[in-house]
């Protein structure tokens, strides 16, 4: 096997003059080296957009700008870190070594490092022909804006930055591909969401003729969300095999992950808000400029859409506009992470209520319960064209108060401050959609079942398990609804040959849209399994029913039949089943979403999500105010994610994510510096949380099923990423009232804070000393 | 390459092993554990160096009870040649360098991360890998334990929290949150399963 190892650009910005491998080829053990500039003419663009780069308009009416991005970057080069030439070796060792070899000559370029600046003053291009910096602009709204505005009775500006963080699976990212030239097939392990889409991505950027793949995901070491994107590795080994005729492995390192993995959050909100003076929010004007980095990922594109539709959450805003654009810098580009855009709506929307709480000088609780959505409206038609499904926002966060106990900490809260105590109280309610049937990226989920003659049913979904376990709800549900014990049902994922083709897992898709599949696949197959038990029992099919492994007659329990003889004679003995019955028992099942919409209307409108859950946070915090630090007193989180399949997954799943939000709200911070360079390359530096930092939290739910899937599932698994950053931030907010700090970014380091403390000082001071 | 050096412009990749081994993080790293010996020198080559680089060791590892008998660059790593050599893939890389647990291994019960353990410092001593500490197709109780209470849920970097249990009950056979919140501060798990995590040690430690 060879190891191939990637030279990257250590530039955030250059032209690339000049790459030399001819010393690098010469190295003991080197196999095969090439750069972008001696690409292999096999190899063409990657896939920019899912499937097949058509979908030009990817919702309404933005104008998206489309370039070939070539896995190895050619004549210039965006970001630290962007792949620029290959070496493939017989040793893991010598090809590091080889890489040391590749001399290279840039033209460094100043670089482009903050979006908002360069959307107004583009001097400096990342693609020179474009004319200006933007990858993509979109607009969406829904009511009447300008109506809404004209009667308010206050109008708030406020501005809400997300920081840049991301998902750091565990694992690295790693390519293993083989080929096999007599049946032009290229056989691709990938550390991947996605393989299906891998496959054909490679088929299309390869450009060999009859070119098959078969791409397989073993267990993924957490996804999280950046293994959903496509990137330059997943295009160059597979290549390198054809190439040398060998098997290629690249794995990648921890650095390499946290400059060439994408990344994500960064945008900022500007936002007019129309408040009445009751509290009601009647409308919101928002721009937005999210920071693409310099790569082109489908996910990033995606993910900012997102952030522009769920902006009015779960609350009754019915006039809402939306004017975002996308923003190349120099920076690794913007994809995929676990809240997926939704996390950055969601830390708005909740910017946004405790504004206007404060404002108003009203209590943040009622404010939010003043603008929810009621029970009763739901199915609810969104301002940006979603239908969401069910909820019961008040319920969910009197739950989540009780479990706080929210009043003893008001009453602690007075008590501790005047012993000179910082103590603050938050609270988060937010909106998480799950499964995204975008145009381009689904829309459906395919379930393929069979029952063997040994009655062992094997189900092959066309989702992978990223690491959260989709293989024992699936046999639960298909053991519920055949009757049979768990342990007789296989499943089988992550091998694009054997399963029907699928987009992938991301958008928690699975609960929602996998669980209904298996569900109806697995009814259709007991249909299917009751009319050969009725030919077999000389009965009609709607007199039996499954039970223990048979079938047997509902009132006369007598007469049964075992599964695996029912499914024998389906195999061997079609003499014995009625006239016309196709044989066997297998089946392929397609689940089309019920509740999305494809196509925008003329406002950028799209029903992109088709389930809703949700979660209620709710935090004590206290703030050292001698420097800076912060101690979580108290943390609970209520979620309703509708019917729960595998309730003790459900509850792994939002304890997970909530880990996951209070890194991004306490530590998790990719930082760059104002030439371009990543400063947060490795564990020491990019601060996920460990053993000794989560707070106990303690976890709720309430369950409002979706009445639009079988099962009444909705997704799990990002909401506990979602609710922390807002909850924190006013906790810390409350805590510091006396101050009068207002946190500016995340996440809510010690020395952030401190600096926000210390400017209240300076205040203080320079107006004559009244603390 | 010495003729194009001249011009600043020119950069090599990023950090690498060699950069990294040169630029006397390992020295530090063998101070701190104490553990190298005079192949210390073998590490600090130049890139000129190539032959001298491909000169092998010859070691004996005892690894969960078994003596084999390597061929090894003197700069390979503990983890490369579980992984690579023997095939012991339970061990997992998530960094690299130290940061993230997922290749802890026991040293003479000793939880230690393998990729900052060169091989050959691992001569002479007790390895004790995942792979290991079952009883054929019985599991350790520790093993049992995060079955029971699901403490995983991606499941990369497994092997090493349990490595790290079995290191501390090994020493306090029942610890305190607190205790093991310590024990396992070394080991990551992005998954955020650390309640279901320290749910099973205290199961693991009722188990033993």
């Amino acid at each position: 096997m060879l190891h191939a190892v990637f030279f990257r650009s250590p530039y955030p910005h250059a032209r690339i003059k000049k790459v030399w491998l001819d010393g690098v080829l010469k190295l003991p053990g080197v196999v095969a080296a090439f750069s972008g500039e001696s690409l292999p003419e096999l190899i063409g663009p990657m896939a920019q957009i899912p499937l097949f780069g058509v979908e030009r308009t990817l919702a309404g009416n933005p104008a998206i700008k489309y370039f070939p991005h070539l896995p190895l970057a050619r004549d210039k080069a965006r970001y630290v870190g962007e792949p620029v030439a290959v070496v493939a070796a017989t040793d893991k060792y010598l090809a590091e070594d080889a890489l040391e070899a590749v001399e290279a000559d840039f033209e460094p370029l100043p670089p482009v490092i903050d979006a908002e600046q360069t959307l107004e003053r583009p001097e400096v291009l990342l693609y020179e022909d474009w004319g200006d910096n933007v990858l993509m602009h979109y607009t969406v709204s829904g009511g009447d804006v300008e109506k809404a505005f004209r009667e308010a009775d206050r109008i708030l500006e406020i501005t809400v930055p997300s920081s840049r963080f991301t998902g750091t699976p565990i694992e690295p990212r790693s390519v293993v591909a083989r080929y096999d030239p007599h049946h032009l097939l290229l056989e691709v392990w990938d550390t991947t969401q996605c393989p299906h889409l891998v496959g054909t991505w490679i088929e299309r950027a390869i450009r060999i003729p009859g070119l098959k793949t078969r791409v397989t995901v073993s267990r993924l070491g957490g996804g999280f969300g950046p293994k959903v994107s496509h990137y330059p590795e997943e295009i160059v080994v597979p290549y390198l095999a054809i190439q040398t005729g060998r098997p290629v492995r690249w794995v990648e390192t921890r650095s390499e992950h946290l400059v060439g993995t994408t990344h994500g959050r960064e945008q900022i909100h500007r936002l007019q808000v129309a408040v009445k003076s009751d509290g009601r929010v009647l409308g919101i004007r928002d721009r937005i400029v999210a920071d693409m980095g310099g790569g082109h990922s489908w996910t990033g594109l995606s993910s900012i859409m997102v952030s522009a539709l769920y902006v009015p959450g779960t609350y009754r805003i019915e006039n809402y506009s939306g004017d975002l654009y996308g923003v190349v810098t120099n920076k690794t580009p913007f994809g995929a992470h676990r809240g997926f855009g939704k996390a950055e709506a969601a830390y708005v929307i909740e910017r946004v209520m405790d504004s206007v709480a404060r404002e108003l000088g009203q209590d943040p609780i009622e404010i939010r319960k003043r603008n929810f959505i009621p029970p009763e409206a739901f199915p609810y038609r969104n301002a940006t064209g979603s239908r969401y499904d069910s909820g019961q926002y008040a319920k969910t966060l009197d739950k989540a108060l009780d479990l706080l106990n929210y009043s003893h900490w008001r009453a602690e809260q007075t008590r501790l401050r005047r012993e000179g105590r910082y103590v603050g109280i938050g609270v988060s309610v937010v909106l998480e959609p799950t499964s995204s049937n975008r145009r381009g990226a689904g829309g459906y989920y395919s379930v393929r079942m069979r029952m063997d003659p040994t009655g062992t049913i094997y189900v092959f979904l066309s989702g992978n398990d990223d690491g959260t376990g989709h293989a024992l709800p699936t046999a639960q549900i298909v053991a519920d609804e055949l009757a049979v014990d768990v342990i007789n049902v296989h499943v089988v994922e992550g091998d694009s040959l054997m399963c029907p083709y699928g987009t992938g897992s991301y958008s928690s898709r699975f609960g929602g849209l996998g669980g209904a599949a298996v569900m109806l696949a697995a009814r259709q197959l007991r249909e299917k399994i009751l009319e050969v038990g009725a030919a077999l029992l000389g009965e009609t099919a709607d007199r039996l029913v499954l039970s223990a492994g048979s079938v047997r007659v509902r009132s006369a329990g007598e007469k049964q039949i075992a599964l695996n003889e029912v499914a024998r004679a389906a195999y061997t003995a079609l003499y014995r089943l009625p006239e016309g019955m196709e044989p066997g028992l297998e089946l392929i099942y397609h689940y089309r979403d019920p509740n999305v919409t494809f196509l925008p209307d003329e406002r950028g409108r799209v029903g992109a999500y088709s389930s809703f859950p949700y979660a209620v946070d709710a935090g004590v915090v206290e703030v050292d105010v001698e420097t800076g630090s912060l101690t979580i007193l108290k943390y609970v989180s209520v979620h309703d994610c509708g019917n729960q399949i595998n309730p003790k997954e459900v509850e792994g799943q939002h304890l997970g994510s909530l880990a996951h939000g209070l890194g991004g709200a306490l530590y998790e911070e990719l930082l760059y510096d104002s030439d371009g360079q990543l400063l947060t390359q490795n564990f020491k530096d990019y601060l996920i949380p460990t053993a000794l930092d989560l707070p106990p939290i303690l976890i709720g739910s309430t369950v409002t099923p979706n009445p639009f899937t079988p099962g009444g599932f909705k997704g799990a698994g990002e909401a506990g990423a979602v609710g922390p950053p807002p909850c924190l931030v006013a906790a810390v907010e409350d805590a510091l009232a006396p101050l009068g700090v207002r946190v500016r970014t995340l996440p809510l380091k010690p020395s952030s804070l401190w600096e926000l403390i210390r400017e209240h000082l300076d205040r203080v001071h320079s107006e004559g000393g009244k603390a | 390459m010495k003729e194009k050096d001249n011009d600043s412009s020119k950069k090599s990749s990023l950090m690498t092993r060699r950069t990294f081994l040169k630029g006397g993080a390992l020295t530090t790293a063998a101070l701190s554990t104490g553990v190298l010996g005079a192949e210390v020198g073998e590490a600090h080559l130049a890139l000129e160096d190539y032959p001298s680089a491909l000169k092998r060791a010859t070691v004996t590892l005892k690894v969960n009870g078994l003596r084999h008998r390597l061929e090894v660059e003197p700069r390979t790593t503990l983890l490369e040649v579980l992984r690579e050599e023997l095939q012991l893939t339970g061990t997992k890389k998530g960094c690299d360098r130290g940061q993230c647990g997922s290749c802890t291994v026991l040293l003479n019960g000793r939880p230690v991360y393998s990729c900052l353990s060169l091989a050959i410092e691992a001569v002479g001593k007790e390895i004790l890998t995942i792979e290991g500490i079952s009883d054929g197709e019985t599991l350790h109780p520790v093993q049992r334990a995060f079955v029971q209470e699901m403490g995983l849920q991606c499941g990369f970097c497994s092997p090493g929290q349990i490595l790290a249990t079995v290191a501390l009950l090994g020493k306090n056979p029942s610890p305190s949150e607190a205790q093991i919140r310590q024990a396992l501060a070394g080991n990551l798990c992005r998954c955020g399963a650390y309640p279901m995590i320290f749910k099973s040690v205290q199961t693991a430690a009722r188990l033993r």
